[in-house]
């Protein structure tokens, strides 16, 4: 590790950007959740109201537990699939490595198209899905069902992430590990269980973590998919949130939710964090 | 006996990998068969709508909507937007990623500070949406292809830094440490050792970061409304005024989608290490 002054020249610009364009609203937001913000008409001091606010309005509760509901359920599922599918493709076969990429193909797929092409699969009458089967399921007008969907979809795009760094995980395992667990003879489900899980508990933390901070930020799927509907009912805790600082222009409130959303995510990630500061030494 | 178990086991498998890989192709494979039908087949053709076996193929919906001066501008929009927004942070992102692998800081440690820097690409975008759109119009800048390079730069900067600083640190100090002995200056040495040295990571990572501001929807729907629609945003726009319509959907869909997904399948490799940001390597 070297000492030279020049290190400060090549860091600078990269935090001095940060300082502007992520520090400064962040401030300016917060700034902002303790004021009645009135473009143009000067902003009125309300202290803590706006978040007392967050926690009595009626459609923010229903938002922040459509959000966990649609998250929980999608994280889950990605999870127990993608290892699953991981645990699938560390062995020897065929196309193996085409295979593989397709599977990777959803990851960067835009959100927003991604949510409307759902809304032609999952449509009633001629969409995709209820071609195939027998029964006409309302995907999209049914308030549970929707967001079922709106997982649905996450699961889709999602399963692949978790897939790859499982399967990364499990390759990094060491081999002779295995050959000594089942010369002991014990059958497939408890080598998994007794050693490739307790391995590769790490992996599956870190996963949780960052899938949980990232699906929470909910945002295009159900924007194109849904519209936050039928009704409310899709509506998650950032389409609200969006709406109430963009669409009506309560900026105080907006923000006091924003904050109390970057606040539970900021929780979620620490814990990731704590991990990762040991890699970054 | 067992032979012919493991061979039957060694199928099982097989069939349920490409079973995978179906499910993860299926969307992609129904996009492409609704932009080829015309919008009267939409409907009345059942099932999986296989080109040339259920219906005959057209090209319409893609000369129609590809024609469409809207999608032109889109794409140019989308184009220009990821391409200024990836070197910008590539031009700020490699340096600190540099100082952050090879140099000690020591008011605050190396691994607080990239872990700032993480902990931008993990904020919920709604927290900064507000304010942003606020210092845009401020600074006169709403609907403006700049506004959404300063937004999107932002979003990449922490991504280029940690899988950078990730790539430096694996490269042999040695050659770099005898050309400081030769007198040469820390800026030539990243510039003419370094710089190559890193570059199929700094190639993965430039095309991931194009894939990520190409897919950006809040901020391009906040801060634009006219002139700087991207792909996304013309994607909404054209379902709000026009409707759902599934043929020209499914055109628009690939046109988004295609870019960013091809893209990624080049930097295969780094997709791992970018998406757990450097915590797992793959």
């Amino acid at each position: 590790m070297w000492k030279s002054k020049a290190k400060f020249l090549f860091l600078l610009p990269a935090v001095v950007w940060v300082l502007i364009f992520t520090i400064f609203p962040l401030i300016y937001s917060l700034r902002m959740s303790f004021y009645n913000v009135r473009i143009g008409q000067g902003d009125v001091f309300v202290g803590l109201n706006n978040f007392a606010r967050v926690f009595t309005n009626e459609q923010a509760r229903s938002a922040a537990f459509i959000t966990l509901k649609i998250v929980v359920i999608a994280v889950a599922v990605e999870l127990v699939l993608g290892l699953a599918l991981a645990i699938l493709f560390n062995r020897a076969m065929p196309a193996r490595g085409l295979l593989r990429t397709i599977l990777t193909m959803p990851l960067f797929a835009t959100p927003i198209a991604i949510g409307y092409l759902f809304f032609t699969i999952f449509y009633e009458e001629g969409g995709l899905i209820n071609g195939l089967i027998p029964w006409k399921v309302p995907w999209l007008s049914d308030p549970g069902l929707a967001a079922i969907s709106i997982s649905l979809v996450d699961i889709w795009q999602w399963t692949p992430f978790c897939f790859l760094v499982f399967l990364a995980a499990l390759q990094g395992l060491s081999e002779e590990l295995y050959e000594a667990a089942r010369i002991e003879a014990s059958s497939g489900w408890q080598v998994f269980r007794h050693i490739t899980l307790p391995l590769i508990q790490p992996t599956i933390v870190i996963v949780l973590l960052l899938r949980l901070a990232e699906a929470l930020k909910l945002f295009d799927i159900p924007f194109s998919l849904t519209g936050g509907g039928p009704g409310t009912a899709t509506q998650v805790y950032s389409l609200f949130t969006y709406r109430t600082g963009l669409r009506f222009f309560d900026l105080g409130f907006a923000s006091a939710l924003s904050y109390i959303m970057l606040i539970v995510v900021m929780i979620i990630v620490s814990l990731f964090f704590r991990h990762l500061r040991q890699i970054y030494d | 006996m067992s032979r012919k178990r493991k061979r039957t086991k060694g199928i099982i498998i097989l069939v349920l990998a490409v079973a995978a890989a179906l499910w993860a192709f299926m969307p992609f494979y129904w996009a492409i068969s609704t932009s080829l039908r015309s919008p009267l087949e939409t409907f009345t053709i059942a099932g999986l709508g296989i080109p040339f076996i259920q219906f005959r193929p057209t090209l319409a919906n893609w000369i129609d909507q590809l024609s469409i001066g809207e999608t032109q501008r889109a794409l140019l929009n989308s184009t220009i937007v990821a391409v200024f927004s990836a070197v910008i942070a590539l031009i700020l992102g490699i340096p600190a990623a540099y100082a952050l692998a090879r140099f000690r800081f020591f008011a605050i440690k190396n691994k607080d500070i990239t872990v700032w820097f993480l902990s931008q690409r993990v904020l919920p975008p709604v927290v900064t949406v507000i304010p942003f759109f606020l210092m845009m119009r401020s600074a006169s800048l709403l609907d403006t292809r700049t506004a959404l390079v300063l937004a999107n730069v932002t979003f990449i900067l922490p991504f280029v830094v940690v899988i950078m600083r990730q790539t430096f640190a694996d490269l042999p100090v040695e050659l770099e440490e005898s050309a400081l002995v030769d007198g040469a200056t820390h800026f030539g040495i990243l510039r003419n050792i370094s710089l190559p040295l890193a570059a199929p990571a700094i190639a993965a990572t430039a095309l991931i970061i194009l894939a990520f501001t190409w897919n950006e929807f809040l901020f391009a729907l906040t801060l634009g409304s006219r002139q700087a629609v991207t792909i996304p945003v013309h994607m909404a726009g054209a379902v709000d005024t026009r409707g759902v319509q599934f043929w020209f959907m499914a055109v628009r869909a690939l046109v988004a989608m295609l870019p960013p997904t091809l893209l990624a399948l080049f930097a295969q490799r780094y997709i791992v290490r970018g998406l757990t940001l450097g915590a797992l390597k793959g």
